[in-house]
């Protein structure tokens, strides 16, 4: 990482806004800010119609605690004066991904929230998107595009994922590979001056280049890990990433707080369902990867149970044998969740362990005597069964 | 070749897929489904489309597949997917296994629709045991919402592993109003299924 980018980011992050803009002088997060220039102007409308959009959607999480904490975490990092003109909105989509539209909306996916391990790390990544709000990469980057042609058409309708509305994805700004070492080492300063630990946001991109691996490889595809970044690549590679932020963290990048208690309890409503959503994408190797970072040596009973139904949902002969011990492992390990046993029981009679499959079974029926598939179970151990 | 048959074979050739397009369904006449020898005798009018959404499947519609969309699954095979797979590198679907218990197939169509749609908005809301055609099978609904949209869905589905292999008969529609209208005629070509 070149010394002299870091300087020149932070000087420019120090000014607030680039020497370009001197149009627009006041930050955008400011009170009752309005666009300045008519294209500052038509991005915020776009984006305010993208927001319109996006509130009424049913991907998005309306949990009242999950947002209170998001936003009181973006306040700690950013501050009180800049974190009021932000609009956090947690969608449900289980990748890694967040990002912020130049009117101060900030997106948050689901399969970061799961990802992440503690709050430092969760504040690294809103203090990112933070700076290229700040900074006003969106409209930077809308005047480039502009002049060197329709590079900005065609990146927005390659979208990873598209559970968003249309008008969204077409708002889907891709900052230019600067802009994001820009964001990311405004992102570090948030972080160090909030007290929280400078090496949670290299953290981040080591995990996610090893769980790219652990996909890769589960899908039997050779592992391109990009260690350098291609030419039309909008992002630094990971690795260049968990590199420089980790050296400008520097020696005391450990120090500081990273509330991971905080985090874990805002997280815990949430979980089953993220894990769930997680396992459903039918992608074994990065699921299994994910699994184990998350339990880090010790695996705790909602974990196992996840393991045991990613293991019963791909069904290979051997799958239902290590599905049948997660489940038992999980029910060792305290698990009350009578899923436990409509797990074990069905992995059990597919490996042709009938008695206790029923056995299972029967214990799941009498847990959850009102449960939607009640009828359904019986008729597998015989009990009831076709009209 | 004289000038007219060359432009026949050419008219024959543009004629083609018009031809193996879109069908009417004639009712009351029993009609075999989705290349299998699953055959069902619906009751009323139903459009088959040219289209199919994989190799051993057929959909049929009232008023297009968007607001009515009545799909058969004839025998899917074990380690096959229910729907034809964009990318087997990138998006791959779940398979079917032999040993699937007719309990494990709301699973793998609300798994496979999650990743064809890419959305996760998908919920099975119940499921309980009824016969297909004749043999001990399941009934379950569920409820999704497309990427890009906000209208809700409902869906509900007939199906049963025979002999390995999977047989499996949805029927979906926007909760507002094409669902209730339409569920009945699924469910009288439902229970009309025979192997």
């Amino acid at each position: 990482m070149a010394g002299w980018m870091i300087a020149a980011a932070l000087a420019g992050a120090a000014l607030g806004a680039d020497a370009s803009d001197r149009l627009a002088p006041l930050p955008p997060y400011g009170t009752a800010y309005t666009p300045t220039t008519v294209d500052e102007r038509g991005l915020w409308q776009q984006a305010d119609e993208a927001e319109r959009d996006l509130r009424d959607s049913p991907a998005v999480i309306r949990d009242a605690a999950l947002n209170a904490y998001i936003g009181k975490v973006l306040c700690r990092s950013v501050g009180e004066d800049r974190c009021r003109g932000v609009r956090v909105y947690v969608v449900r989509a289980p990748y890694f991904n967040a990002f912020m539209a130049p009117n101060g909306m900030m997106i948050v996916w689901t399969g970061a929230l799961l990802r992440l391990r503690d709050e430092a790390e969760l504040a690294s990544v809103l203090g990112h998107e933070f700076g290229h709000f700040e900074m006003r990469h969106g409209l930077k980057t809308f005047r480039r595009g502009r002049t060197i042609g329709d590079i900005i058409a065609w990146t927005s309708v390659i979208s990873p994922y598209s559970t968003l509305p249309v008008s969204l994805i077409q708002l889907h700004f891709s900052y230019s590979r600067a802009q994001e070492t820009e964001a990311d080492l405004m992102g570090l300063r948030y972080l160090t001056a909030a007290g929280y630990r400078p090496l949670a946001a290299s953290r981040i991109w080591e995990r996610l280049m090893a769980e790219e691996d652990a996909t890769a490889l589960g899908r039997k595809r050779r592992v391109t890990h990009h260690y350098s970044a291609g030419f039309f690549a909008d992002h630094p590679t990971e690795l260049a990433r968990a590199t420089y932020l980790r050296e400008t963290a520097g020696a005391d990048g450990e120090r500081g707080d990273e509330a991971r208690d905080a985090f874990l309890t805002a997280m815990r409503p949430w979980r089953a369902t993220f894990l769930a959503d997680q396992i459903k994408r039918n992608d074994f190797g990065g699921s299994e990867y994910l699994l184990g970072e998350l339990a880090t040596g010790h695996w705790t009973s909602d974990l196992l149970l996840t393991r045991g139904e990613l293991y019963r949902e791909r069904g290979n002969p051997r799958d239902l044998v290590s599905a049948a011990q997660f489940y038992q492992q999980a029910i060792d390990a305290g698990c009350t969740d009578p899923i436990a046993w409509r797990g074990l029981g069905p992995s059990l009679l597919r490996g042709q362990q009938a008695a206790a499959g029923r056995a299972a079974l029967k214990t799941y029926l009498e847990k959850a005597p009102a449960a939607s598939d009640r009828a359904a179970m019986a008729m597998l151990i015989g009990e009831g069964g076709v009209q | 070749m004289n000038k007219f048959g060359i432009v026949a074979i050419g008219l024959a050739l543009i004629a083609a897929p018009v031809a193996a397009g879109n069908r009417l369904i004639v009712p009351g006449q029993p009609v075999a489904v989705a290349k299998s020898m699953l055959t069902v005798t619906p009751a009323v009018e139903w459009n088959k489309l040219g289209a199919r959404p994989g190799r051993n499947s057929e959909t049929w519609t009232f008023d297009g597949d968007a607001l009515n969309d009545l799909t058969f699954y004839g025998g899917i095979e074990p380690e096959r997917t229910l729907f034809r797979e964009v990318s087997k590198r990138n998006k791959p679907l779940p398979r079917v296994k032999a040993t699937m218990l007719v309990t494990d197939i709301p699973t793998l169509v609300e798994n496979s629709y999650r990743i064809a749609l890419d959305t996760p908005l998908f919920t099975v809301e119940g499921m309980e045991p009824m016969a297909f055609a004749g043999k001990p099978g399941i009934r379950f609904t569920y409820s999704f919402t497309r990427p890009n949209e906000d209208l809700p869905r409902k869906g509900e589905g007939r199906g049963a592993m025979i002999d390995g292999k999977l047989y499996l008969i949805t029927f979906e529609a926007p909760r507002l109003h094409y669902f209730d209208a339409g569920v009945a005629s699924f469910r009288q070509v439902a229970d009309s299924a025979k192997l």
